[in-house]
């Protein structure tokens, strides 16, 4: 919403002009210029994929692309409503989210709490730091076989998975964010006598949640991908197991509705997301629509 | 509407530094920023502290806030309550993520005044400083003189045995800052309690303070500690008169010989090294 200068010829001197400065609309109706914002930012989000639909929808209609690899949007949504009437869509879709988001909460928790820990403790920091690196790099699907060891061949070991790898990331963002808040606010709480307990709830906690907050959105999104592979390697149910046995017996509309109902998960899980933050941390400045990483 | 706890008639909070001094860094990075400084301030006395830029003021009030500690001698505060200080830094050092009368309340909160009556008191040090209108606001909608307000709302709230006051009026209009000068005089004068008052006007030092210290040049010692010639209650009418204008006049010289002799040495040293590199 830039302010608009506005240079008009007017008619009085021959060669003298006037320049007119003058609110624009945004000026004089905010309300109304707020709610066409919002409009064409909606418009926007929804239009782009429906334009890319369209485009493939017209590549498979006029044989751009070969139609039995890659199935016209019409084909999948045909499918993906045959699975969504037969009732297994809903199935894995539950499966999936349930693991998804107990592993994420779990993971986070875990992050949190000894992210919280060795951010405020140089010593803890100092034992535990090696450690957790070399674990960190350790590629998680490869732990899968000691977690079937530990939790069995089912539900246990995939949340387990889940919750291993975003613990990682929670607990690296945490960290740095406790590390990082700034000492002049602590400070504060010092010099006005505040206990350990009361400067973490006033001072470090709010200080570092808002950086906490990326860590468990990009936690998030990871952690959609891990369980789509474990599901894989696995599953008996669950997207990733749709995904991957509808490839294996060449059922590519199949596989394709699998792959989009994901892909929504993954949107609907970081929306959420960042509704939360907004709720929860209304003082970061949210202009952007409180997306960018 | 006062809802500050009136306070005994015996007053608390007084303040002993001793030999105080501090460095900063190791070897051949080592800063001398303090001392070696003596200081009494007495409860209920308000002194302020000028010195020019550098010399160790911030260091001081730090370390008397606990923030820091003297590398040697010994500070004591003589004090009767669990939360005996507050602050009002340089840099306002309010919190984005509280809204300015959580801000304010801040000091209450830690010392676990019931909600209700800590918005009450917040509110009033709020109005106080005209900031009535924006109790609801966050902290990055207010402007810099606006933040410092609450800032200071923060400090007065809290209601503390000893203040440290480190610039508090620095980001000010200069018309804000003599109301402000005026409401701190009268508060003071109502409710006296110690007070450690930065600041680089001197007038401003002799209006509000029962005594003035100037500081030397880093490492700053104390050079001058004079006793304003004006009992209380006061009003800012003394800057007119003839003892105000001599103390003013006695505080500016001895500063100003520090300062020459502090731009001299600079000079010098700069000299000795362009010296040194032919
Ligand atoms: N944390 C620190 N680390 C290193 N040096 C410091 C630190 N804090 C202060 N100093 C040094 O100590 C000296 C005194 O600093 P201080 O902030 O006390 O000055 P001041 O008198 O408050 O100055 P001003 O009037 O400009 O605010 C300065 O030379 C500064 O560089
Ligand atoms: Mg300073």
């Amino acid at each position: 919403m830039a302010v608009v200068d506005q240079a008009s010829p007017t008619s009085t001197p021959a060669r003298g002009r006037t320049i007119v400065r003058q609110p624009s609309r945004a000026e004089l109706d905010p309300e109304r210029t707020h709610r066409r914002r919002r409009l064409l930012e909606t418009a926007l989000a929804i239009g782009v994929p429906v334009c890319l639909l369209l485009l493939w929808q017209a590549a498979s209609a006029w044989n751009w692309i070969d139609g039995r690899l890659y199935p016209a949007p019409t084909e999948i949504g045909r499918r993906g409503w045959d699975l969504i009437t037969e009732g297994t869509l809903w199935h894995d879709l539950f499966s999936t989210s349930r693991r998804v988001l107990l592993g994420w909460a779990l993971g986070s928790a875990a992050g949190a709490v000894l992210g919280v820990l060795m951010g405020s403790s140089s010593l803890l920091r100092k034992a535990l730091e090696p450690t957790l690196d070399a674990l960190y790099v350790v590629p998680k699907l490869a732990l899968l076989p000691i977690l079937f060891n530990i939790f069995g061949l089912g539900e246990g070991s995939q949340i387990a998975l889940v919750a291993i790898t975003v613990f990682f990331f929670v607990w690296i963002a945490t960290m740095a964010a406790i590390m990082s808040v700034p000492e002049g606010y602590r400070d504060g709480g010092h010099v006005f006598g505040a206990g350990r307990w009361q400067m973490f709830r006033h001072v470090v906690f709010p200080a570092a949640a808002p950086q906490m907050m990326v860590g468990a959105r990009v936690a998030a999104g990871v952690a959609v991908l891990v369980i789509v592979a474990a599901e894989f390697l696995v599953g008996e149910d669950g997207l990733g197991y749709l995904i991957f046995s509808s490839r294996n017996l060449f059922i590519n509309d199949a596989m394709f509705v699998g792959i989009v109902v994901v892909a929504l998960l993954g949107v609907l899980f970081a929306q959420v997301l960042r509704l939360l933050e907004r709720v929860l941390l209304p003082w970061v400045d949210h202009r952007d629509g409180g997306s960018g990483q | 509407m006062t809802t500050t706890l009136s306070r005994t008639a015996e007053r608390t909070g007084s303040v002993q530094v001793r030999d105080v001094r501090r460095t900063f860094g190791r070897g051949r990075k080592q800063v001398e920023a303090l001392g070696p400084v003596d200081l009494d301030v007495r409860a209920g006395e308000f002194v302020s502290i000028v010195g020019p830029s550098g010399c160790g003021k911030s260091t001081l009030l730090r370390a008397i806030g606990g923030l820091i500690r003297p590398t040697s001698g010994r500070i004591e505060l003589d004090v009767v309550g669990d939360h005996p200080l507050a602050m009002i830094f340089q840099d306002y050092g309010i919190y984005p993520w509280k809204r300015v009368l959580d801000n304010v309340r801040f000091g209450l909160d830690i010392q676990g005044v019931p909600r209700r009556e800590g918005d009450l008191r917040a509110r009033d040090w709020l109005e106080r400083l005209g900031l009535g209108d924006f109790a609801g606001s966050w902290p990055h909608e207010l402007s810099g003189g606006m933040r410092q307000r609450v800032s200071i709302a923060r400090a007065m709230t809290a209601d503390p045995e000893i203040l440290l006051m480190d610039e508090p009026f620095a980001a000010l209009d200069a018309q804000l800052r003599a109301l402000l000068q005026e409401e701190l005089l009268q508060i003071s004068q109502r409710d006296p309690r110690t007070v450690l008052f930065v600041t680089h006007s001197l007038a401003e030092a002799i209006l509000l303070a029962d005594r003035v210290v100037v500081m030397s040049a880093r490492p700053g010692r104390i050079l001058l500690d004079r006793q304003v010639p004006f009992g209380r209650p006061r009003t800012p009418d003394i800057r007119r008169s003839p003892e105000f204008a001599e103390l003013e006049d006695e505080l500016w010289q001895t500063l100003r010989a520090e300062v020459t002799e502090q731009l001299g040495t600079q000079r010098e040293a700069l000299g000795g090294a362009s010296d040194g590199s032919r």
